[in-house]
């Protein structure tokens, strides 16, 4: 398998009120094509500064990140703006989305602004409209952000990530603002997503999350300290309970 | 609590707080002036004729011996006091040498008053009263100074008959009752002694004239006894304020400016509140859920709103001195301004500001009351909708993405847009409108409005048409000496003199003093009229709409007039516009006689086989060497001698340009920067899905130039009307002006003053939107 994603040494480090935070030490990490990567640990163990670092939306203080084998560091903001927008999909706790625009025109304005695509405006509409059938919003096409519920918006979010066809997804805690019927369809959409081939590296607090993960790697004061392959999870609620118990032993074994 | 949670919202809001006080300094800065500048406007003659000790009434008449209206004037009971000036005259430009060179700058008399007969109050350039002039020196009031470089200690020479003087400037000198227009007669004030010397030369005596300063508590009982005596003109207080009849048009548009500028900065203001409280929501939300009662919410804002408006208030009324001073600049140079009450109405106005800006802010937290709290924490939206935001659909649009933004964030927030449209549309046409005027002002339509008809040059030289003052019927050898100069010398044309002259008018039982004017002479148009139409017969005469409402008179009524001793019957045929008020215009043929002109207008020349303008200027040329004059003027340098504001308003425009781009510049800086603080989660969220600076940069810059343009769009429409009232508004305080169309000058209202307006607003939106850079894409997650 491709290494779609991989860190040496990664460091990231703020000042606050003239005290260095280290929150990333020296973190190496290595994400394979189609895998789908959980990251957990305790709050504040800098899970979500990972995340961004890797995906490039922060700068990292020392170390390197490579992704789909380019050097991230290396990349001016126009470059890197780019590689987001092509390569990468991220979807947030919060689902945020530009309030002047429509539910769809939020889910294609990474495609229109894109070059990546040829096709008309009109396909890129119809592409947009057949992601929001599969994950089955598609009747708040033309409402405003303000007039759907919560999973209907952080599917919508899911649906903008994916509009650009990107080689991965990086998602924080998407199902953080959800119940638990929303965030079964949303993570549900994101193994689909996985199955197709689309590596996902994804922040959680949630075992049940992470279960459906194929790998799920520990983080504890800006350090990997524990990893578990999971293997590809295939449906099913009896394997869902197995995995879920098997990580959960891994995790107290951890010290969550 | 509540002042611990303000201190920390007016430390952690810093960049919205700042930006609200600079639009409270604004605000408060431009009320402030504007207020100081309509009280001095508006006030400022009164107060000046005050200073001035300018008289109940005064009375100007040639001096002779058998005229004794001074002494009767002098036995009436009513008069309370009576102070006469005595003036010497100079009857050319030429008898003065400035450096060796013969002055050759005003056209009319020169008048010459002793320091000892000062009648009324005299200031200097300082506004301090002149009290005395040592021997040997001299003040001169702006006519002289027209064209002239002088300054205070040079020496002029005055050669008049067989006297010579030489006499040290001492400055310039302001007269209440002396017109300061650059075509009007100067005025020198000179010791006693040297005036004296003078005096003593016939040629000072060629206009023996002499002023009456009257302080009487019946006016009517002096006109009374003036009506015996030929060449006495009697003005009241009230009638001499009509000297300043062409200061006050800048004063107005000064003034309208001023209010402008305070709506401006109000709009703006109300807009900036209403967006900061729009940002507080969520917190409002958060303070209601948690069982803070409505008035508690409202009233930590208003106190928040408090203190900055008090300081930018207090800030802005120190800024709005040298801002009043500036705009008040060109007119102060003729009027003694008051500012004593300007003062305390300024700090008044600053309080107002405070007071408007709690309003402001006590509506826009009116929604507090309206919200659930989970409503609030929604940042206002209840999740219900009655209408789409927006018709545009990125998938169907043609436009690129960027700009596909701009349009659709105009569009969804209509109201938002809509006020800074109308800001900037109150910016641009404060400039173009400014533009219309300076030139309406010296375009030729404006002839008609000074009772003389289409021409293309003028004579104004009173060494030829002096005559007309003592005797009108030599108009008759002024016209055929000059068409017979003209045809000797290659440039046939036909020659016009419009003269004027008061007489008392009776209308059944109303009586006033009406200005008859007669133009003699060919010209090619008759008079225009705006109601009715134009005299045909000697028993004919058209009126302005003031003369109809002073003699209670109709269209087709008959009014009745002395003349030369004889008593005339007119028919009022119709009105025209004037800026002589009260004034009435005689059929061309109706023979004044003898009788001196009161006023005229010179030598109107219209020229054969329409010649071009180069061939205008070229006969212009020639008519001052034969003529050894520089008093021949085309038409667009004779309005502007007689006006003299066409050069102020330029002024006034190039001021407004400057205060335009700032303001411009400000509000668009201010108000960008508003919109990144606003939209920061919208910013931080394009750049994680990849959309680079450059693409965000110009989204917010093209929102300010589709702003800009729709407000130049709207301006261009509404310029027009808009210039056209106010100009017929502005003429009609002055005189009797009616369907003045202004003119317009297309580079500069259509491309010019648009280029400035859109310049600004990008180079400043531009400018302001780099701050994005600053915005990172990882700031989605720590965004409230």
């Amino acid at each position: 398998m491709n290494t779609i994603l991989q860190t040496k040494g990664l460091c990231k480090t703020y000042i606050v009120n003239k005290h260095q935070n280290n929150v990333l030490k020296n973190v190496d990490l290595t994400i394979n094509e189609g895998e789908m990567v959980a990251v957990m640990g305790p709050s504040g163990s800098g899970k979500s500064t990972l995340l961004y670092c890797v995906s490039g939306m922060d700068k990292v203080t020392a170390g390197e990140v490579f992704f789909n084998g380019r050097e991230t560091a290396k990349l001016g903001d126009r470059e890197l703006a780019k590689l987001r927008l092509d390569e990468m999909g991220f979807i947030f706790q919060q689902m945020y989305m530009m309030k002047n625009l429509s539910v769809l025109d939020n889910i294609i304005f990474p495609a229109v602004k894109s070059k990546k695509n040829s096709e008309s405006r009109r396909q890129t509409e119809e592409r947009g409209r057949a992601l929001m059938h599969r994950l089955g919003i598609d009747d708040v096409c033309g409402n405003d952000i303000n007039e759907v519920s919560g999973g209907q918006l952080q599917r919508a979010c899911i649906c903008r990530s994916m509009i650009n066809n990107p080689k991965m997804i990086f998602a924080d805690e998407p199902t953080g603002a959800l119940n638990r019927a929303s965030s079964d369809e949303v993570m549900n959409e994101l193994l689909s997503l996985n199955r197709d081939g689309t590596t996902i590296m994804c922040v959680t607090h949630d075992p049940k999350v992470a279960a459906k993960c194929s790998r799920v790697l520990y983080i504890v004061d800006g350090g990997i300290v524990g990893e578990k392959e999971m293997g590809h999870f295939d449906g099913g609620d009896k394997e869902l309970r197995d995995r879920e118990r098997e990580l959960n032993n891994w995790l107290m074994e951890q010290g969550w | 609590m509540f002042w611990r949670i303000l201190k920390k919202d007016l430390k952690r809001k810093k960049t919205m707080n700042i930006i609200l006080l600079l639009f409270v300094i604004l605000c408060s800065m431009f009320a402030a002036a504007a207020v100081n500048n309509i009280i001095a406007v508006t006030g400022g003659i009164e107060h000046y004729f005050d200073v001035a000790d300018v008289p109940d009434v005064t009375v100007n008449m040639l001096i002779s011996e058998e005229n004794d209206l001074g002494e009767k004037i002098g036995e009436l009971a009513c008069v309370k006091e009576i102070r006469t000036e005595h003036w010497l005259c100079v009857s050319n430009s030429k008898y003065f040498r400035h450096n060796g060179k013969e002055l050759d700058n005003f056209a009319n008399v020169a008048f010459l008053l002793s320091d000892r007969e000062m009648a009324i109050n005299y200031f200097d350039e300082n506004n301090n009263i002149i009290e005395s002039v040592d021997k040997g020196c001299f003040y001169a009031n702006a006519p002289f100074l027209r064209d002239l470089t002088i300054k205070e200690g040079d020496e002029v020479e005055l050669t008049v008959g067989n006297s010579r003087l030489t006499l040290k400037f001492m400055g310039r000198f302001k007269g209440a009752l002396f017109n300061s227009g650059s075509s009007y007669s100067p005025y020198l004030i000179m010791n006693s002694a040297d005036y004296d010397y003078l005096d003593r030369d016939e040629a000072t005596h060629i206009l023996n004239c002499k002023q009456l300063c009257v302080n009487t508590s019946s006016v009517d009982e002096i006109r009374e006894l003036a009506k015996n005596y030929g060449g006495v003109y009697v003005y009241t207080r009230e009638e001499s304020k009509g000297i300043y009849l062409y200061d006050m048009i800048p004063a107005y548009v000064l003034m309208i400016i001023s209010i402008v500028l305070m709506l401006t900065a109000f709009v703006v203001l109300r807009f900036t509140i209403g967006f900061t409280v729009s940002e507080e929501f969520r917190e409002i939300g958060v303070m209601k859920a948690v069982g803070i009662d409505n008035g508690s919410i409202r009233s930590l804002y208003i106190v928040k709103y408090l203190a900055i408006a008090v300081a930018g208030t207090l800030i802005g009324y120190f800024c709005s001195v040298p801002l009043g001073d500036m705009m008040m600049k060109t007119i102060s140079e003729n009027i003694i301004l008051g500012s004593e009450s300007g003062t305390l109405m300024g700090l008044l106005s600053s309080g107002l500001v405070v007071i408007m800006i709690l309003l402001f802010c006590y509506n826009c937290t009116r929604s507090v009351n309206k919200l659930s709290p989970i409503d609030a924490v929604r940042n206002g939206q209840t999740g219900e909708r009655f209408r789409k935001k927006s018709f545009l659909h990125l998938g169907r649009s043609k436009l690129p993405q960027a700009a596909f933004l701009s349009v659709n964030d105009v569009i969804s927030s209509p109201k938002q847009f809509s006020i800074m449209i109308v800001v900037f549309t109150l910016c641009i046409l404060l400039m173009t409108i400014m533009s219309n005027f300076a030139l309406t002002l010296k375009s030729e339509k404006m002839l008609r409005f000074f009772d003389v008809p289409s021409s293309e040059a003028h004579i104004m030289d009173s060494e030829i048409f002096g005559e007309v003052f003592v005797d009108q019927s030599t108009y008759k050898q002024i016209i055929a000496d000059t068409e017979k100069l003209l045809a000797d010398n290659g440039m046939p044309g036909k020659c016009t003199i419009t003269m004027a002259t008061q007489f008392e008018t009776s209308h059944e039982d109303k009586t006033a003093k009406i200005t008859f004017s007669v133009m003699k002479g060919e010209a090619n148009d008759t008079l225009y009229v705006d109601k009715g139409s134009a005299p045909q017969k000697t028993d004919e005469i058209a009126v302005t709409v003031s003369t109809l409402e002073d003699l209670d008179a109709e269209i087709g009524d008959r009014v009745t007039v002395v003349m030369n001793e004889k008593k005339h019957e007119f028919i009022i045929t119709g009105t025209y516009s004037s800026f002589t008020s009260h004034a009435a215009f005689l059929y061309k043929d109706f023979d004044l006689g003898k009788l001196p002109a009161n006023n005229m207008w010179g030598v109107q020349i219209h020229f054969d086989g329409n010649p071009d303008k180069a061939q205008i200027n070229q006969n212009i040329e020639k008519l001052r060497d034969l003529l050894d004059t520089d008093k021949v003027y085309s038409t667009s340098d004779f309005i502007k001698n007689f006006t003299g504001i066409s050069d102020t308003l330029n002024a006034i425009k190039q001021m407004m340009m400057i205060i335009t781009v700032i303001v411009t510049a400000l509000i668009v800086i201010l108000m960008e920067r508003s919109f990144i603080s606003k939209e920061k989660s919208e910013i931080a969220l394009m750049k994680a899905v990849g959309i680079g600076n450059g693409s965000i940069i110009l989204q917010h810059s093209l929102r300010f130039v589709i702003v800009s343009v729709i407000a130049c769009i709207v301006s261009s429409t509404v310029l027009m009307p808009i210039s056209d009232a106010m100009m017929n508004w502005i003429c009609n305080m002055i005189g009797d002006i009616a369907g003045l169309k202004c003119d317009f000058d297309p580079l500069e209202i259509f491309v010019i003053c648009p280029a400035i307006l859109i310049g600004v607003t990008v180079i400043g939106s531009f400018l302001t939107a780099l701050y994005t850079k600053t915005i990172k894409a990882s700031d989605t997650a720590s965004i409230e």
